[in-house]
C-alpha cells in the first residue's frame, strides 16, 4: 500500500478541502430554515398583540427581530458570507445595465450653444449608435469639419482641440464616477443586501440588486438628480435633550407593547445590567454617546442600524421630535479597534441652507503646506453671496455636506467665508478627500444615465428554477451512472465514483471561488455530468482494446492510460477554448455557465487520471481481475 | 457489455452517401434561414417581455384577444410553464404618447376608489413614470400600499409626493386584470432590453463563434496538421449551420418548444462547438496515432481503423451527454429549454460529423494535394 499513500493522502485532501468549502453553503441553507421559522413564529406573536398594526411597521419590526437572531449568533452571518452565491436568475431580483447620457452631459457643459452646435450633436448621437468611435471625438470631428475651434463650445480660447477634447473626456468619466458613487450610496440606504455595483467599460454600469420587490422604488434609487445639501448641525445643548426624550418614549412604548417578547429575547446571552440598561434606555443602548466630546453625535453599529432606523420612525418618537430637524446617518462607516463599522448619527436642520447647485467646481489637492488633503470648492456670485451670510453667522458650528439624505462630512466653520471659495480640510487620506470632490460636484453636474438594459426576476421564478435544476442534476446524475455500471459492470461504479468525485469538486471550488451559481451555471453542471464520463470512457475503451491484445492486467491498465493521455488532453484543451470565449462574450449567467464548464474540465480530468487510476493500480496490485464491461 | 467489437466499417468509401444526407440538410437549413428566418429574441431585438403565471388555467386565445386592441400594437403571447403561464412580448421600447394619458387617468381612478374626493395633482411625469402630489400627507402611505397591492410599481418620493411607474409592462397587466378579474396572477419577470444592447450583442455573438472556431483552428494546426484543422473547423461549420437551420425551419411550429435565439441559446451554440471538436479529436488522435503505428498503410485504412476503434466511446459519450440532455428537455423548466434543444439536435449533428464530415474532408483533401501525412 505505501506507493499509494501519497496519491491516497491527495485525494482525501481534495474531498476534504471541497467539503470544508462546501460545509457553510449547507449550514446557510439550515440557518436560513431556522430564522424563517423563528420569523414565523414572531408574526403570530406580533399580530396577536397588535392585530391593528400598519404594514410598514409590521414589517420594520420584521427585520428588526431577523437583524437580532443573526446578532446572536455571528455564526450565522460568517456562513452566509462564505456561502455560494446564488445568481439573480435564482434568487430573484433586479440587474440593470446603465449608461452615462454623453449627449446630456455636452448639453449641459457647453457654453453659448447655437443651432449648429445642436445640428452637430445630435448627428453625433445618430453615428455613435452605429460607430465605434465616442460621442466626444465624433462631435470633435464635425466642429472640425465645419472649420470651427472647439474653443466656440467649450473650454477656454487659449485651449487648443486636443486639450479639450481630452478635458471633456475626462469629465465623462468623471460623470461615471459620480454616477456610481450616487448609486451606491442610495442603494446602501435602502438596505439591500449584497449589491453589486461595478463599472463595464467606459461608459455603462451595471447594477444588481438581488431580492428587491418594488421596482420603481429600485429604479428611483437608480435614476433622477442627486441633491446635495448643506444642512448646519444642531448644537448638543440642543441635541442632548431631545435623545434623552426619545430614549424615554421608546422605553415607555416598547414595555408596554411587548413586554414579554423583549423578555424573551433577552434571555440568552450577558450578565444582567446592560440587559436592563437596554429595556431601560434602548435608544441609547444602541445610539451610544461620547460624553467626553464635544458633540453629539450618536455612534451606531452597523448591525443596530435598521433598528434605530425603525425606532426613529415610529409614531410616538417622531412626536418629541420638533418638525424643523432630522436625524440623519453618516454615508460612510469608520471602522473602530474591534473591527466593526460605526455609523455616526447627526441631528441637523431639515431646511437646507444652500443646495449643491450653486458649486461650480471642486478639487482634492495636497496642501503643500500642511501636506494634509484638503478640497476646494468655488461657488458662482449668487451662492457665494448666501455662503458668505451663512458661514458669517455660524462661525465655529458645523455644517453637514448632505448628498441624498446621507452626511458625507461635516466641517466646522472656521470663519467667515466672503468670495465663495471653501476649503475643508480634517479628511484622513487623499481617499476620503476625492470622495469628497465626487460628492460636491453631483450637485453642480448630475450625471445623466439611462437604463439600457432591466432584467426583473420575480422570487416564485426563482424557486422554480431552483427546484428543476436541483431535480435535473439529481435525475441526470443517475441515469448517467446506472448506464455506466449497466455497460461496464465493475468499472463503471469506478467511474460512477469518479464523476461522484466531480460534481464535489466543482461545487467546491464555486464555493471556494465565491463564484455565483446561476441557472445556467447548474445546466453547465448537469452537462459535464454527461460530458466528464468522457476521460474514463476513453481509457476504458483503450484498456479493453489493450487487453484484447493479450497483455497482462497490469500492461494494459498502465498502457491503457498511457495511450489515451493525448486524446483526452487535446480533446480537452479545445473545449476549454471555447469555455474562455464563452466566458469573455457572455453577461452574469452564461459567465456562469462558462466557468462550470471549464471547472468541470478540470476536475474531470482529475478524477479520471487520479481517482480513477488510482483505484486501478489498487486492483491490479491486489491481483484482481480487470474486467471492462 | 461487448457491442460493436471488431467493427470494421469501410466509412471513407461510403463517404459519397454523407456528402448527400449533409448537403442535403445544409442546403435545407440554409433555405430555412433565408425564407423562413430565425426568430430572435428581446436579447437580440429589444423590446420588453413579460412572464404571468396565473393562480388557474388559462386560454391563451382568450389572453391575446383582450390584448388585441389596447393600443400598443402587435403583441406576441406564448406559453410560459405550463397551462397557467403566459409569456407576453411587445417590441415597442416605450409607451405610446396615446397610450400615456390613458394610463395616467386608469391610476387617478384607482386612487381616488381608495380615498374618494382626495386631493391630488401631477406634479411631473417622465417617460417611464408620474409623480402625484396630495395635498394631505396622511393618506400617501396608505395609497401607495394600495396602489402596490393591486399590481403598480409605487413609491413614496417625500412627505406629499408619490411616483408610480408608468411602463408597457403596467398597461399589459392592468389590460388583463380588468379583462380577466376573477384570474389573479403573479409577475414571474420583466425583462427590457434597449435597441442598442441587442446590435451589440448580435455583433459579440458572431465574434465569439467565430473566434472559438478559429482558435480551435490554430490550436489543431499546432498539434496535429492544417488540414485536420480546416476539416475540425468545416465539421464545426456544418453542425451550427443544420443546427441554426433546424431553428429556422421549427420556429413557431412547436408551442411548447420555445424556438427562438436568446443568450442562453448562443451559449449552446459554443457548448456545441466545444463538445463536438471534442469528438472529432479523439478520432483525429487515432488517426495520427495509426499514421505513426502503421507508417505504409493507406490514408484511407488508417482513417476507418481510427473511427472505427473509437465508435464504442464516440457511441458512449454521446448518450451520456443526450440523457443529461434530454433530462433538461423535460425537467430543466422553460428558461433552459431553447438551450437544451440546441444541444439535443446538436450533439447528434455533431456526433454524425465527427464521423462521417471532419475524417472523409481530411482523405479528399489529401486525395486531391497528393501528399502524404507524416507525423
Amino acid at each position: 500500500m505505501k506507493q499509494f499513500r501519497f496519491r491516497i493522502i491527495m485525494i482525501l485532501g481534495v474531498l476534504a478541502l471541497s467539503i470544508y468549502l462546501l460545509y457553510p453553503t449547507f449550514a446557510d441553507i439550515q440557518n436560513e430554515n431556522k430564522i424563517e421559522q423563528e420569523l414565523a413564529k414572531y408574526k403570530e406573536t406580533l399580530i396577536k398583540s397588535n392585530p391593528k398594526i400598519s404594514e410598514n411597521t409590521f414589517n420594520d419590526m420584521l427585520q428588526v427581530k431577523e437583524d437580532s437572531i443573526m446578532i446572536a449568533d455571528p455564526t450565522i452571518r460568517e456562513n452566509r458570507e462564505k456561502r455560494m452565491k446564488l445568481g439573480l436568475d435564482l434568487q430573484g431580483g433586479m440587474y440593470l445595465v446603465m449608461e452615462v447620457n454623453t449627449a446630456k452631459l455636452l448639453e449641459k457643459l457647453v457654453k453659448n450653444p447655437d443651432e449648429d452646435f445642436k445640428k452637430y450633436l445630435q448627428e453625433a448621437e445618430e453615428e455613435a449608435k452605429v460607430s465605434d468611435e465616442e460621442i466626444v471625438t465624433l462631435l470633435a470631428k464635425k466642429i472640425q469639419a465645419s472649420g470651427k475651434r472647439l474653443s466656440r463650445y467649450f473650454g477656454t480660447l487659449r485651449e487648443d482641440d486636443a486639450d479639450i477634447i481630452a478635458r471633456l473626456q475626462e469629465q465623462e468619466a468623471d460623470a461615471v464616477t459620480r454616477a456610481i458613487e450616487i448609486i451606491s450610496n442610495r442603494v446602501n440606504q435602502y438596505g439591500v443586501s449584497e449589491p453589486n455595483i461595478q463599472k463595464q467599460g467606459a461608459r455603462r454600469i451595471i447594477v444588481e440588486l438581488p431580492g428587491i420587490a418594488k421596482e420603481e422604488e429600485a429604479k428611483r434609487l437608480l435614476q433622477g438628480s442627486a441633491l446635495l445639501e448643506f444642512k448646519l448641525v444642531k448644537e448638543s445643548d440642543f441635541t442632548i435633550p431631545i435623545m434623552n426624550r426619545i430614549d424615554e418614549v421608546l422605553a415607555k412604548s416598547l414595555a408596554s407593547e411587548e413586554d414579554s417578547l423583549i423578555l424573551s429575547d433577552t434571555t440568552s446571552a450577558n450578565d444582567l445590567t446592560p440587559e436592563e440598561f437596554a429595556i431601560k434606555h434602548p435608544f441609547y443602548s444602541i445610539a451610544i454617546i461620547n460624553p467626553q466630546s464635544p458633540y453629539a453625535d450618536a455612534f451606531v453599529k452597523e448591525s443596530d442600524k435598521s433598528k434605530v432606523i425603525a425606532y426613529l420612525r415610529r409614531p410616538e418618537v417622531q412626536n418629541v421630535i420638533p418638525d424643523n430637524v432630522e436625524f440623519l446617518f453618516s454615508a460612510k462607516p469608520f471602522t473602530n479597534q474591534d473591527g466593526e463599522n460605526i455609523y455616526r448619527l447627526f441631528l441637523v436642520n431639515k431646511e437646507a441652507e444652500l443646495t449643491g447647485g450653486v458649486i461650480v467646481d471642486a478639487n482634492a489637492n495636497i496642501d503643500p503646506q500642511t501636506t494634509e488633503p484638503i478640497v476646494t470648492m468655488q461657488m458662482n456670485s449668487e451662492g457665494a453671496r448666501e455662503w458668505a451670510r451663512i458661514t458669517g453667522s455660524n462661525i465655529d458650528k458645523r455644517c453637514a455636506i448632505v448628498l441624498d439624505h446621507a452626511v458625507y462630512s461635516a466641517p466646522t466653520i472656521q470663519g467667515k467665508i466672503p468670495n465663495g471659495s471653501s476649503r475643508i480640510t480634517g479628511m484622513a487620506d487623499m481617499n476620503e478627500a476625492k470622495l469628497l470632490q465626487i460628492v460636491l460636484k453631483a450637485g453642480a453636474l448630475p450625471a445623466p444615465v439611462d437604463i439600457i438594459e432591466e432584467r426583473t426576476v420575480g422570487p416564485s421564478l426563482g424557486q422554480d428554477s431552483i427546484n428543476q435544476g436541483f431535480n435535473s442534476t439529481m435525475i441526470g446524475f443517475f441515469l448517467v451512472a446506472l448506464f455506466m455500471i449497466f455497460y461496464y459492470k465493475k468499472s463503471g461504479v469506478v467511474a460512477d465514483l469518479a464523476l461522484f468525485f466531480t460534481v464535489i469538486i466543482i461545487m467546491g471550488v464555486l464555493a471556494g471561488f465565491h463564484a455565483t451559481l446561476t441557472l445556467p451555471g447548474i445546466a453547465g453542471i448537469i452537462l459535464t455530468i454527461g460530458m466528464a464520463v468522457d476521460a474514463n470512457v476513453l481509457i476504458y475503451e483503450r484498456i479493453r482494446e489493450e487487453l484484447a491484445t493479450g497483455k497482462t492486467a497490469k500492461a494494459s491498465v498502465e498502457s491503457g492510460f498511457a495511450n489515451s493521455y493525448s486524446a483526452i488532453l487535446d480533446s480537452n484543451i479545445t473545449t476549454f477554448f471555447t469555455g474562455i470565449i464563452l466566458y469573455q462574450f457572455g453577461s452574469g449567467p452564461v459567465q456562469g455557465f462558462a466557468l462550470t464548464l471549464m471547472i468541470g474540465i478540470v476536475a474531470s480530468l482529475f478524477s479520471a487520471f487520479v481517482v480513477t487510476r488510482l483505484i486501478f493500480d489498487m486492483m491490479v496490485a491486489g491481483g484482481n481481475k480487470i474486467n471492462i464491461g | 457489455m461487448r457491442v460493436l467489437d471488431n467493427l470494421k466499417i469501410d466509412f471513407v468509401a461510403k463517404r459519397k452517401v454523407a456528402y448527400i444526407i449533409s448537403g442535403t440538410l445544409i442546403l435545407l437549413g440554409l433555405i430555412s434561414i433565408i425564407f423562413r428566418g430565425l426568430e430572435l429574441g428581446i436579447d437580440f431585438k429589444g423590446g420588453t417581455d413579460i412572464a404571468l403565471k396565473f393562480d388557474n388555467p388559462i386560454d391563451i386565445g382568450e389572453i391575446r384577444s383582450s390584448l388585441d386592441n389596447i393600443g400598443l400594437g402587435n403583441i406576441e403571447v406564448k406559453t410560459f410553464g405550463g397551462e397557467s403561464g403566459i409569456l407576453v412580448r411587445t417590441e415597442l421600447q416605450a409607451v405610446p404618447k396615446n397610450i400615456y394619458s390613458d394610463m395616467v387617468a386608469a391610476i387617478e381612478n384607482a386612487i381616488k376608489e381608495y380615498h374618494p374626493g382626495v386631493e391630488m395633482s401631477v406634479s411631473d411625469s417622465s417617460s417611464n413614470s408620474v409623480i402625484f402630489k396630495f395635498a394631505d400627507q396622511t393618506v400617501i402611505e396608505n395609497i401607495s400600499s394600495q396602489l402596490f397591492k393591486n399590481g403598480y410599481q409605487t413609491s413614496r418620493l417625500d412627505d406629499n409626493h408619490l411616483v408610480v411607474r408608468v411602463s408597457l409592462a403596467d398597461w399589459i397587466e392592468e389590460a388583463l386584470r380588468t379583462k380577466m378579474p376573477g384570474n389573479h396572477f403573479v409577475v414571474q419577470k420583466e425583462d427590457h432590453v434597449g435597441p442598442k444592447i441587442g446590435s451589440e450583442l448580435k455583433q459579440d455573438s458572431i465574434i465569439a463563434v467565430v473566434l472559438a472556431l478559429i482558435v480551435i483552428m490554430i490550436y489543431l494546426a499546432f498539434r496535429f496538421k492544417f488540414v485536420f484543422a480546416l476539416g475540425a473547423v468545416i465539421a464545426l461549420f456544418h453542425d451550427v449551420i443544420i443546427t441554426l437551420g433546424m431553428f429556422a425551419l421549427l420556429h413557431g411550429l412547436i408551442p411548447a418548444l420555445n424556438l427562438e435565439i436568446s443568450i442562453s441559446v448562443v451559449a449552446a451554440f459554443l457548448t456545441l462547438v466545444g463538445y463536438s471538436i471534442n469528438d472529432t479529436v479523439v478520432v483525429f488522435d487515432r488517426v495520427r496515432e495509426n499514421i505513426k503505428i502503421h507508417k505504409t498503410a493507406d490514408l484511407a485504412d488508417n482513417i476507418n481503423r481510427a473511427i472505427n476503434q473509437t465508435m464504442r466511446r464516440t457511441l458512449v459519450t454521446s448518450l451520456t451527454t443526450l440523457f443529461v440532455v434530454t433530462v433538461l428537455l423535460f425537467f430543466g423548466g422553460d428558461v433552459l429549454r431553447g438551450f437544451a434543444f440546441t444541444l439535443f439536435f446538436g450533439i447528434i449533428i455533431g456526433t454524425y460529423s465527427s464521423i462521417f464530415v471532419a475524417s472523409p474532408f481530411v482523405y479528399e483533401y489529401v486525395q486531391k494535394s497528393k501528399k502524404r501525412i507524416q507525423f
